[in-house]
């Protein structure tokens, strides 16, 4: 029996700085533990500061999901501060949330994921010259246009936020910006380019109208075996090499799965509380345990920090209770680090008591609830796909994609909504208070809580998806979504791990947005080797 | 041709988001035909683990010849001047980014952050951050007042939060294509070229700002410099002459500038009434005054202009 430790530091193409421990025997992992390697302290940063500090100091927590920080802290903030929201302020606003995640699709799929399928680890398969064709980092015929493409979604951003990433745009009250006819024109004009440069002809292979029949599994496989447009396009590819280099078979996770869901629909969240909020979501909230759905209730979510390098709490205790965090100083690279003990920056956040994944996969299965209102998400494909093949690193990669075409489509209808003639802006009352704003990252589900006291932030607590994904073992040793996502990954060359870095960049993780909280010990030493 | 090895310490990726949103060149041409040669960088490097320590071990011992150095992100330095708050590759960030820096022909700090420090240095400064050659708006930072890289300048600053494509690209471009005895920097060490003129050169709310006309959230029309805290008249950066993601800027859709390529960003540290509010004296003078003005003489001409009726004809912008 060959019981070995690999150590991997950094990971790369992660956003931020991820390491892995992994512990194999016979070239399966049977545990691992990820480890946060950043604190920068927002949180700690914020109190003290000017209410409305969240709404230029969180963007910047993360620049791949900077407009989400801002979706998340101005409805907190409209929360707190009781405020009033004309339709055309929501709609805006969920136009920059749904421009950045539509940029996020293809700059995730062809830079920081589709390069792995083109590792040498695939050489036998018979697909490999093709994926290696269209994949391969930067000289790829797809990657170049996919990469190019995902600027455009974001110049809508910028007609709206003036600039992508980092606006700050979205305020308490509304949007700083009024638009004009121009800009609204402008707006589709820059989505047809998106779709006509990509999605269609690259990605898809058939209009969005054909793609959007797809209702099952058997419905994907009927489309793909259609035409050769079809199986030639990067989605047939990706599914055919993707089943034939066994993706499908490694990565599963923990099976739960939590989303907040996002896109406040116009006319139904205009005077924000945290109770109204789940209601009005577009693309709908939930958390699903792998049978039933349950309320994405914020009340049921508590951090852990047993193996967090935080010295100042106790474990297991909800947003609006932790205190400011207070690092350690005893935090050590991923070689030296006590897993018994404390070992990430990452706090590890539950719900109900359980680790949770959240991501795209997570927002596709709600859109699967049969519970869906009429101006939510209701698509039963990945309810099937689940009961079919359950969760994978090929699953969780496909549902990132399927959202494309479906934010395409919303975004221009949200467009078609704007009143040029109505409010963008209503100025709000200054006032003390408590607030949540919550969305859902491109990667996952965001929120925020606030507590505004004698007019500066008394506390400002954010979890943020990778949070949730990339957190370390809870109080009682339980492993967070990765952790849990490496156990049973087989991998081929330990020189070249390239099983453990597909995993993490399944979930896309985003190492800059977790790095705000904070994580050590092994037991037993094992054999050592290096890469 | 030129080798570039791009790293992250407390970094959001910002500038990297912003930099594969470039259009003229793209990053695609930068590498294919500008022959700019990216070693590694977190977010599109294939290598991994110890594949990623040997490549910077043979920057730094030479036998990989490293033309520039690209750092994203404060120099974090905490807990208590160890730097384990973030660590890379088995050590420290800050004692890769020591030896890389004096092994590199060029080093250039992108973003806030790598600058002067940015956001996470802001009091109380959790981290430890600070800049690689300043700290705000005090010269040294991490490397020291009298670091020069082996190719005989400081560190290069292109700052912004995040900077704009633009300003990277062509900085990489001139310097690989040889014309690095271009680039003139100012005493912030940022390139003169981008960062002589004000963000409000170029901005279409300028007449208003001679009219004195307050414009505000949700309004067509109307300069944020009097309400809404807009530093556009004393912020050195191209934003209204390279337009951002190729179509805006902030103040063109009403944001105002939050002045992210000066030095003192965030302003105020963020205290109370400072975001998104016009700080003033006496409930009215504002404390800031375009750069190159005394306050007395910008009070008196802007009081002038307050009070004078007739070229107020500020009718909101048709929608």
């Amino acid at each position: 029996m060959a019981l070995k430790e690999l150590n991997i530091s950094p990971v790369g193409r992660v956003e931020g700085d991820l390491d892995v421990k992994v512990y194999m025997e016979n070239g399966v992992v049977t545990r691992a533990h990820t480890q946060a390697a950043m604190f920068r302290g927002f949180e700690k940063i914020l109190a003290g500061k000017d209410p409305q500090s969240g709404l230029i100091v969180t963007p910047r927590a993360c620049g791949i999901c900077g407009g989400s920080h801002l979706y998340c802290a101005s409805f907190a903030l409209d929360v707190a501060w009781k405020t009033t929201l004309p339709p055309n302020a929501l709609l805006l606003r969920a136009i920059g949330q749904a421009a950045e995640t539509t940029q996020s699709i293809p700059r995730w799929f062809y830079a920081i994921f589709a390069t792995d399928m083109a590792n040498k680890k695939f050489a036998n398969k018979p697909l490999y010259q093709e994926v290696v064709k269209r994949f391969a980092a930067y000289v790829g015929t797809s990657f170049q246009r996919g990469v190019t493409a995902s600027g455009r979604p974001v110049e809508v951003y910028a007609l709206f936020g003036g600039q992508w990433p980092h606006s700050s745009y979205m305020v308490p009250g509304g949007v700083m910006c009024a638009p004009t006819l121009k800009d609204i024109t402008r707006a589709h004009a820059i989505l047809n380019q998106f779709r006509n440069d990509w999605l269609e002809p690259v990605w898809l292979g058939c209009s969005i109208d054909r793609y959007m029949q797809i209702q099952s599994w058997d419905d994907m496989m009927e489309w793909l075996e259609e035409n050769e447009s079809h199986r030639n396009s990067d989605l047939g590819l990706y599914l055919r090499a993707g089943l034939e280099f066994g993706l499908d078979k490694f990565g599963q996770g923990v099976g739960k799965y939590l989303a907040w869901g996002t896109y406040l629909h116009k006319d139904m969240y205009n005077n924000p509380t945290i109770e109204s909020r789940n209601a009005a979501t577009i693309s709908p909230s939930g958390f699903f345990d792998g049978e039933k759905y349950y309320e994405a209730d914020q009340k049921h979510v508590s951090e852990h920090v047993k193996h967090s390098w935080y010295t100042n709490q106790e474990d297991g205790l909800h947003p609006f209770e932790e205190p400011i965090p207070t690092a350690a100083t005893d935090s050590r690279n991923l070689e030296q680090s006590d897993f018994g003990g404390k070992y990430s920056w990452a706090k590890a956040p539950r719900f109900m008591g359980h680790a949770a994944e959240t991501g795209p996969l997570a927002r596709v299965i709600m859109a699967a609830n049969p519970a869906n209102k009429e101006h939510q998400f209701r698509d039963p494909l990945f309810g099937d796909i689940m009961r079919k093949m359950g969760p994978s690193v090929f699953t969780r990669v496909l549902a990132r994609m399927h959202e494309a075409p479906r934010l395409f489509l919303k975004l221009n209808e949200w467009l078609g909504q704007v009143r040029l003639d109505d409010e963008f802006y209503i100025k709000p009352t200054e006032q003390d208070g408590i607030g949540w704003g919550a969305t859902e990252a491109a990667r996952g589900a965001l929120a925020h809580w606030i507590k505004v006291k004698n007019g500066v932030i008394e506390n400002y607590q954010i979890i943020a998806p990778t949070t949730f994904n990339v957190g370390p073992n809870d109080k009682d040793n339980n492993p967070g979504p990765i952790e849990s996502a490496l156990e049973g990954t087989e991998i081929e060359d330990p020189h070249d791990p390239v099983e453990v870095g597909m995993v993490a960049r399944s979930f896309d993780s985003c190492l800059v947005c977790t790095v705000h909280a904070h994580d050590n010990k092994t037991g037993k030493e094992l054999t050592k080797f290096k890469l | 041709m030129a080798n570039v090895l791009w790293l992250q310490g407390g970094a959001c990726s910002g500038n990297t988001m912003s930099f594969l949103d470039a259009e003229e060149p793209t990053v695609v041409e930068l590498i294919v035909d500008f022959g700019i040669n990216i070693l590694w960088h977190p977010t599109v490097g294939l290598e991994i683990g110890h594949q990623v320590s040997d490549l910077m071990q043979d920057c730094i011992s030479g036998k990989t010849q490293l033309d520039i150095f690209v750092f994203e992100g404060t120099v974090i330095q905490g807990p208590n001047g160890s730097g384990k708050m973030n660590y890379f590759a088995d050590r420290p960030m800050k004692d890769w980014v020591q030896e890389l820096a004096h092994a590199a022909q060029y080093v250039v700090a992108i973003g806030d952050c790598a600058t002067w420090g940015g956001i996470p240095a802001v009091p109380p400064n959790p981290s430890e951050s600070t800049g690689m050659q300043f700290h705000k708006r005090k010269k040294g930072g991490f490397l020291g007042e009298g670091f020069v890289s082996k190719g005989g300048l400081p560190v290069i600053n292109i700052p912004g939060c995040p900077a704009h494509p633009d300003w990277i690209t062509q900085i990489l471009v001139a310097i690989s294509t040889g014309r690095i005895g271009d680039v003139l920097i100012d005493q912030y060490h940022r390139p003169k070229t981008f960062f002589t003129d004000f963000v409000q050169t170029g901005c279409p709310n300028v007449r208003s700002f001679t009219e004195k006309l307050d414009g505000h959230f949700g309004k067509r029309g109307g300069c944020l410099f009097y309400e809404v805290g807009c530093r556009g008249p004393m912020t050195h950066a191209s934003c209204n002459r390279i337009l951002w993601n190729r179509q805006s800027s902030k103040t063109r859709v009403n944001h105002p500038c939050l002045g992210c390529t000066e030095p003192g960003f965030p302003h105020h540290d963020l205290k109370k009434g400072s975001v998104f509010k016009t700080m003033k004296y006496l409930g009215f003078l504002p404390r800031e005054v375009p750069e190159g003005e005394s306050k007395l003489m910008y009070w008196f001409k802007a009081g002038v202009g307050k009070m004078s009726p007739t070229p107020r004809v500020l009718k909101e912008h048709s929608k």
